[in-house]
């Protein structure tokens, strides 16, 4: 489980997983039309793969339909703090200005 | 059909590969001449221009009964070329009439048992040759199908790294802003996201009279996938405050550096370089920075509203001079007045701007043409390093803090009498934060030009300090002058009687204590002079109840003009002369007193007046001590002059009259140290000549 902590980054990877599963079948596809004749052990083995990774996007999907949560959109709007902040960080600001002024006559009196 | 004896060359115009029946006999059966592959039939053809011999028939049994015509007539060579032609006419002719016998009797219903022709056993290289066929068709397929596999692999790749990052950063986006979505797709490329930056939670939406249609932020998608939003028009505005007719202004935003919707209008993502994760990562922050703004637009927007609104309500602090759509002026104090207006940072917003004023500069008034409008009082001594005044800067703060509290605290009441009955007066009671904010700034003002003058006391009088104590209410100020009296017999004294002491603590070395508190407009001094301690030395009794004169504000008015406190209330005609005068005054009494005391200490005969020591020598000689205040005498406010009189005196004391030059000398400035050291000086000469009589 610590591999994948997000539901997010566990989604991403079974897209990834759809990718290199359809560049099984081309590649077996491809061995199959080859002139010579298909390898059976490439075959088998990218046929093994192909069915692994059908298996393991089935049950991620799976686990993560089920523990999806419903979205409750707006709860808990914190615009009024976000502003609460802004004019903190202005406060700020200004007072780093003075603290900079003094500062600056401090040194211009050690001269 | 062959003719014999003539030569021909046969040139076979036969074009239709019918299959033609071979044979069919009585009971139904149909033969056909077996079937010729396509190799087999040209070289069949070459052959026929072959003279010299017949082949064989390769292809086939030997079941047939007649020799197929094509290979029938290799050797006659005919004159007349159409000759083939005819026999092949003809011999079809045989065969469709051989058919037409078969169809009439089936037509006339005679038990005709057909049985079922089977195909012919194929040879085995035609076996394989069919095979070999379908196997290339489907190698061909699965070709096909491996590169349709590969292709869309790579094309689901690219589709999920655009899908990841649209959406990776719209995830982080959303854990900030409020994210709405409409299925209606308004355009291409927008999937109906969009930011919604209103916060209605907490607006009170009936008092508002501005709509606001920036709230609702589009977003949109780029080519690769990245997230990027619309700004809306007119979207970046803020709140400045300046002194009228001065640049002394607030207004010092710039845009954002290096954000990417400053450079075009809407931002694209460079096609050619490879986006990385830095890249997204850079428009995720760009595009929250621009959020950001937007929304802080938006409440400064609200807060200029709710301004406007409260202006209209008369108040004792609010007085308003000019008012234009986007522009409040107000006067604030006697002579000063500041201008609120709602400018916007982005320089095309200026060129837009409904009046055709500049809003570059410092406000629209001075290009006005509105005589009406124009500022009260234009000072010219206004810049930037100016501190008579209170920084703008720090004004559109506290402006826009005062705002939001209000409306936090409005929202709390609502929330809290929802289950009340809703009173239509309720507004009354709300705190004005227009009133406040007026109030504070005039306060500041004049404030400043009270501690301009204190500080050029204090600069003149070398033993006095100033101490400043910041309450936390913006409309209240207070300093204390701090005087402290040298180390003197006083002390060890106290510590030698040591019975009668009450405590360690009221030990202290005498010191003298002013406070200046300004509230508002109005200026109250107070002075404690605390000799702070009790001892047997019996000082007398106005000099114990001294420390027990708190700072009663309510009762200072009526207490009198005394040696202890001062209090002076002064109303907006405010006289910076009288209040330095009445400084130096206390402070000049008070030391008077603390040498009364350090010499009743000693033993001395003296007796006091508010400026003058009385010293009574011998032979009722009395030597004065005066102090002499002077608050704009450069060197120093207090200077001291020493005068002799005869006991001659009608009443003891001496008499301010300047005649008397001759007994008088003037001392200078002393410093504490000094006067005390002249004191005991001259207790010797006192305890001398009392000594000598």
């Amino acid at each position: 489980m610590d591999s994948q902590p997000t539901s997010l980054q566990r989604l991403h990877n079974v897209e990834k997983r759809l990718v290199r599963v359809l560049e099984l079948a081309g590649a077996v596809m491809d061995e199959l039309a080859s002139s010579t004749g298909p390898r059976a052990e490439f075959l088998a083995g990218h046929c093994r793969e192909f069915m692994m990774s059908i298996k393991e996007i089935q049950t991620t999907l799976r686990e993560e339909i089920k523990s999806a949560c419903e979205y409750r959109p707006f709860e808990k709007c914190d615009y009024s703090a976000r502003i609460a902040n802004e004019i903190c960080v202005k406060k700020l600001e200004y007072i780093i200005d003075q603290l900079d002024g003094l500062k600056e006559s401090i040194d211009n009196y050690e001269d | 059909m062959e003719e014999g004896g003539r030569r021909r060359i046969s040139i076979d115009l036969d074009r239709l590969p019918i299959k033609r029946l071979d044979a069919i006999d009585e009971i139904g059966n149909e033969q056909f001449p077996p079937d010729v592959s396509h190799e087999e039939k040209r070289l069949g053809m070459i052959r026929r221009i072959d003279f010299s011999s017949i082949v064989a028939d390769s292809v086939g049994t030997r079941k047939k009964q007649k020799t197929t015509p094509k290979e029938a007539a290799p050797a006659p060579q005919q004159a007349w070329p159409w000759q083939g032609f005819v026999e092949n006419l003809q011999l079809a002719h045989q065969e469709l009439s051989v058919i037409i016998d078969l169809i009439n009797t089936v037509e006339a219903n005679d038990a005709v048992a057909v049985s079922g022709m089977q195909r012919p056993k194929q040879l085995p290289n035609e076996n394989l040759s069919d095979l070999a066929v379908s196997a290339a068709t489907k190698l061909q397929r699965l070709r096909n199908l491996g590169r349709y596999f590969k292709q869309s692999s790579k094309a689901l790749e690219l589709k999920v790294s655009r899908e990841a990052r649209f959406y990776g950063s719209l995830i982080r986006l959303q854990q900030h802003w409020k994210l709405k979505r409409q299925r209606v797709l308004a355009g291409p490329g927008s999937d109906g996201f969009s930011f919604d930056l209103l916060d209605n939670t907490s607006s009170d939406t009936t008092m508002l009279s501005r709509p606001l249609p920036n709230a609702l932020v589009r977003i949109v998608r780029e080519n690769a996938g990245l997230l990027a939003i619309q700004r809306p028009p007119k979207s970046f505005r803020c709140i400045s405050i300046s002194y009228t007719g001065t640049n002394f202004s607030s207004r010092s935003k710039k845009p954002l550096k290096g954000n990417i919707y400053n450079s075009v209008e809407n931002p694209q993502a460079n096609k050619k370089a490879a986006l990385t994760d830095e890249d997204v990562n850079s428009w995720v922050k760009d595009t929250h920075s621009v959020l950001r703004e937007i929304h802080q637009s938006i409440f400064l927007e609200q807060v200029f509203d709710r301004v406007n609104h409260e202006s209209y309500c008369t108040s004792p602090g609010i007085h308003v001079t000019g008012m234009l759509e986007d522009l409040l002026q107000l006067a604030v104090g006697q002579d000063t007045s500041i201008c609120m207006s709602l400018v916007s940072v982005k320089k095309e917003d200026d060129f837009l701007d409904s009046r055709g004023l500049s809003q570059k500069g410092n406000n629209g008034f001075t290009h006005s043409d509105s005589s009406a409008l124009v500022a009260n009082n234009e000072k010219d001594e206004f810049n930037q390093n100016n501190l008579e005044v209170p920084s703008p800067v720090g004004l559109e703060i506290y402006l826009v803090h005062i705002f939001h509290k209000n409306s936090l605290v409005r929202l709390k009441e609502k929330n809290f009498s929802a289950s009340r009955v809703a009173v239509a007066g309720h507004a009354a009671t709300e705190s004005c934060g227009l009133t406040h904010f007026c109030k504070t700034v005039a306060h500041r003002i004049f404030s400043t030009k009270v501690l301009a003058e204190i500080e050029r006391l204090v600069s003149r009088i070398p033993y006095v300090q100033l101490l400043s104590h910041p309450p936390w209410h913006s409309r209240t100020s207070s300093w204390s002058l701090f005087l402290k009296f040298p180390e003197s017999v006083f002390h060890t004294a106290c510590l030698s009687e040591s019975s009668n002491n009450y405590d360690v603590k009221g030990l202290i070395r005498p010191q003298i204590h002013t406070k200046i508190v300004v509230k508002d407009d109005q200026v109250t001094v107070s002075g404690e002079g605390a000799l702070g301690t009790l001892c047997s030395f019996g000082i007398s009794a106005d000099g114990s109840s001294m420390d027990s004169y708190g700072c009663d504000l309510d009762d200072l008015p009526l207490i009198l003009l005394q040696q202890v406190s001062l209090s002076i209330a002064y109303t907006a005609l405010f006289d910076r002369k009288a209040l330095l005068q009445t400084n130096v005054l206390t402070i000049a009494g008070q030391i008077i007193r603390w040498l009364h005391d350090e010499a009743l200490i000693v033993g001395m005969k003296v007796s006091r007046d508010f400026l003058c020591l009385y010293l009574e020598l011998d032979q009722g000689d009395m030597l004065g001590l005066v102090a002499r205040v002077d608050p704009d005498d450069v060197n120093g406010c207090i200077s001291w002059w020493m005068i002799m009189e005869d006991g001659m005196a009608d009443d003891g004391k001496f008499s301010t009259n300047s005649g008397e030059y001759k007994n008088r000398r003037f001392l200078g400035h002393l410093s504490l140290e000094a006067l005390y050291s002249m004191l005991m000086d001259l207790v010797n000469v006192s305890t001398n000549s009392l000594g000598g009589s």
